[in-house]
């Protein structure tokens, strides 16, 4: 069991409140997932769920129970933190006992629970290594171990991945979900990346400035961004933000369209630009395009095959059934 | 030439240096260590010279080892050393630990504890046996003579009379004193070196990786825990630094032996030496030898001592 409730959280460091009254529900299983840009107040929201930092008010629930008050130990949660924070002077195997160790656990169940938590994570031929002989994957495995053998009600990941590099990083995320798909245990997942949180999370928190923007599914955040804020952040390449007479003609402040969105031609279409840089990627192609009114420049996802250069000229042609239009506050109008 | 004798060639005054500066006075303490010099004897004028005519053999060390101050000067050393080694980590520990936490005042409380390392030991010396020590008028006699007063002022005083008279007069600790020598040094060097072990113990503190307390936190472990496993662990090494450098400093005390005894009840290898050297110079050598051999056992001790938690 693992519901967490966020009543009315606040967070103040001295005068600054970085957290103003918060709100948020993560059901019982879910793979929550905590975006938005670097100071935005995504950790710390961790942080005060793990009870690391005292919540200046409001109330945070586990399964219904009021645990502001609770010590982190005694809240039934386990993190991985970035930088692994593994015990440099234990073993694999120390490491992993740690938490049962502290709980007096009889040394027959922590073999018991150390030696499936190895073998589910392919680390039984590292047990009695120490973390500075192991790779950066490794180590965050051994993170995941001592977080596993608790037997938490809900995970807690802290940008577990940004110290690994990118294929690895690809790798873990998929292990990290599959994680998920098995033990069907809450997870709450702080990341910048949003690649990371769509391919990975049930549920997407997008924050800013300590401000929840918005909450959903991956796709509905996609195809439905509540506002600016959120549609400039989800998807990839950026979607782009159009304010001009363009927006006006449909009844908006701003109109966002996203590159994938676009057609593209060397004859015809409705906007006219010329080609800045093209990144070709194999299987697409992003075409960067000055000379479109209100957005420069304008991206363009084309298929991997076209050979548009530098300085050639293009016509566009959005596809009218995707167009997002937000009012002159930002906000998405339907 | 080769393309190596020019790089020799440029190198060997230097090495030369370093040879003539160790192995010049390691050789006239040897020498002097096996013939009979000493600086004034009138029956035997011929031994105030050196000279190999006057030949001893092992003669001196056996005069030394026979001597009766010299195993009582061995422990001595080796028990002076280790317990001021016990209690400089153990309070350097302590006292860092307590400052690493964030309070108003802390950096002038930080100069403040650092402070009696820049003191120099014969006035360190000086300043504890006098003013400190002193049974008389030292803050300990002040301090015993005022208790002394307030306890038998109670003795009169109605009800509770009874129950002080049953307390027995305090009498200071004479730190001059054969038994007490020893200790009094312990104490003053103690005092003047546990900064220098807060001051490596603190900055190794502040490198301590603050997730790993976070994580320890979670993991479910009390303050003793994180200390047991996470902290000490981490002050491995700055702890063998901390003894090793000690030990060599110590092994060679003799300022405060000098100031606070005069060698009385509390000797140890270079006070024999310089007591020896008074007159008798193949004596005092030989004692030199025994000590460079003492601070090699302990300095290939401390080596691997040091190696080994620089290993892990």
């Amino acid at each position: 069991m693992g519901r967490i409730v966020l009543e009315k959280v606040t967070k103040n460091f001295g005068d600054t409140q970085v957290i103003p009254p918060l709100d948020l529900t993560i059901e019982d299983g879910e793979f929550a997932v905590f975006v938005g840009p670097s100071g935005c107040g995504k950790s710390t929201l961790l942080r005060l769920i793990a009870g690391l930092e005292e919540t200046t008010s409001g109330k945070v629930l586990i399964d219904d129970q009021d645990v502001t008050e609770i010590s982190p130990s005694k809240r039934g949660l386990s993190m991985v933190f970035q930088t692994y924070a593994l015990y440099p002077h234990m073993t694999v195997r120390k490491n992993i006992a740690f938490p049962m160790r502290m709980a007096g656990m009889s040394e027959e169940e922590q073999n018991k629970r150390i030696n499936a938590a190895a073998e589910s994570l392919n680390l039984t031929d590292y047990l009695d290594r120490k973390p500075g002989q192991l790779s950066g994957g490794q180590r965050q495995r051994v993170a995941i171990g001592r977080a596993i053998v608790r037997d938490p009600s809900a995970f807690l990941f802290d940008e577990p991945l940004s110290n690994l590099d990118a294929a690895l990083r690809v790798g873990m995320r998929l292990e990290i979900t599959e994680m998920h798909e098995r033990m069907q245990t809450t997870m709450i997942y702080v990341t910048h990346d949003q690649v990371e949180a769509m391919t990975m999370a049930n549920k997407i928190v997008v924050l800013q400035a300590g401000v929840i923007e918005q909450v959903g599914s991956p796709l509905e955040l996609y195809h439905k961004p509540r506002n600016k804020f959120v549609a400039g952040f989800i998807g990839s390449p950026k979607m782009n933000l159009i304010e001009s007479d363009e927006a006006k003609k449909h009844g908006a402040t701003t109109i966002g369209i996203r590159p994938e969105h676009i057609a593209v031609s060397d004859s015809d279409g409705i906007w006219k630009g010329t080609v800045g840089v093209a990144e070709h990627l194999g299987s697409d192609t992003f075409i960067h395009i000055h000379g479109i009114d209100g957005c420069d420049p304008l991206t363009v996802r084309a298929a991997g095959d076209v050979s548009f250069k530098h300085g050639d000229t293009v016509y566009l042609t959005p596809d009218e059934t995707q167009i997002h239009k937000f009012d002159d506050m930002g906000l998405r109008i339907d | 030439m080769s393309n190596r004798t020019l790089p020799r060639l440029l190198q060997s005054p230097a090495v030369l240096l370093l040879l003539v500066w160790m192995l010049i006075p390691l050789s006239m303490t040897l020498y002097f260590s096996f013939i009979r010099y000493v600086l004034n004897n009138l029956r035997r004028p011929e031994w105030t010279t050196p000279s190999l005519s006057n030949w001893r053999g092992f003669g001196n060390y056996e005069f030394v080892l026979n001597s009766k101050d010299f195993l009582f000067a061995i422990q001595n050393s080796l028990f002076i050393v280790c317990s001021i080694l016990f209690l400089t980590v153990s309070l350097g520990i302590l006292i860092a630990v307590l400052i690493n936490k964030t309070f108003p005042g802390q950096g002038i409380v930080r100069v403040l504890l650092i402070s009696p390392f820049f003191v120099m030991p014969a006035v360190n010396a000086v300043l504890w046996i006098n003013m400190i020590l002193d049974p008389v008028l030292g803050l300990q006699g002040i301090a015993v003579g005022g208790i002394n007063e307030v306890i038998s002022g109670l003795r009169d005083a109605p009800l509770i009379g009874w129950f002080f008279s049953l307390w027995p007069e305090l009498t200071p600790i004479s730190f001059r004193a054969t038994q007490t020598s020893a200790y009094a040094v312990i104490i003053m060097v103690t005092w003047q070196w546990t900064p220098f072990a807060i001051l490596i113990f603190m900055t190794s503190l502040q490198s301590e990786d603050q997730q790993q307390k976070e994580a320890a936190i979670l993991d479910g472990a009390s303050n003793w825990s994180m200390f047991r496993f996470l902290t000490l662990p981490h002050l491995g090494r700055p702890i063998a630094i901390v003894v090793m450098i000690q030990a060599i400093f110590h092994l060679s005390l003799y300022a405060e032996i000098e100031i606070v005894s005069r060698g009385n009840g509390n000797k140890n290898l270079p006070y024999l030496i310089g007591e020896f050297a008074n007159n008798n110079i193949g004596a005092a050598s030989a004692t030199g030898i025994f000590a460079v051999i003492l601070a090699n056992i302990v300095a290939i001790f401390l080596l691997r001592m040091v190696g080994k938690t620089l290993m892990e």
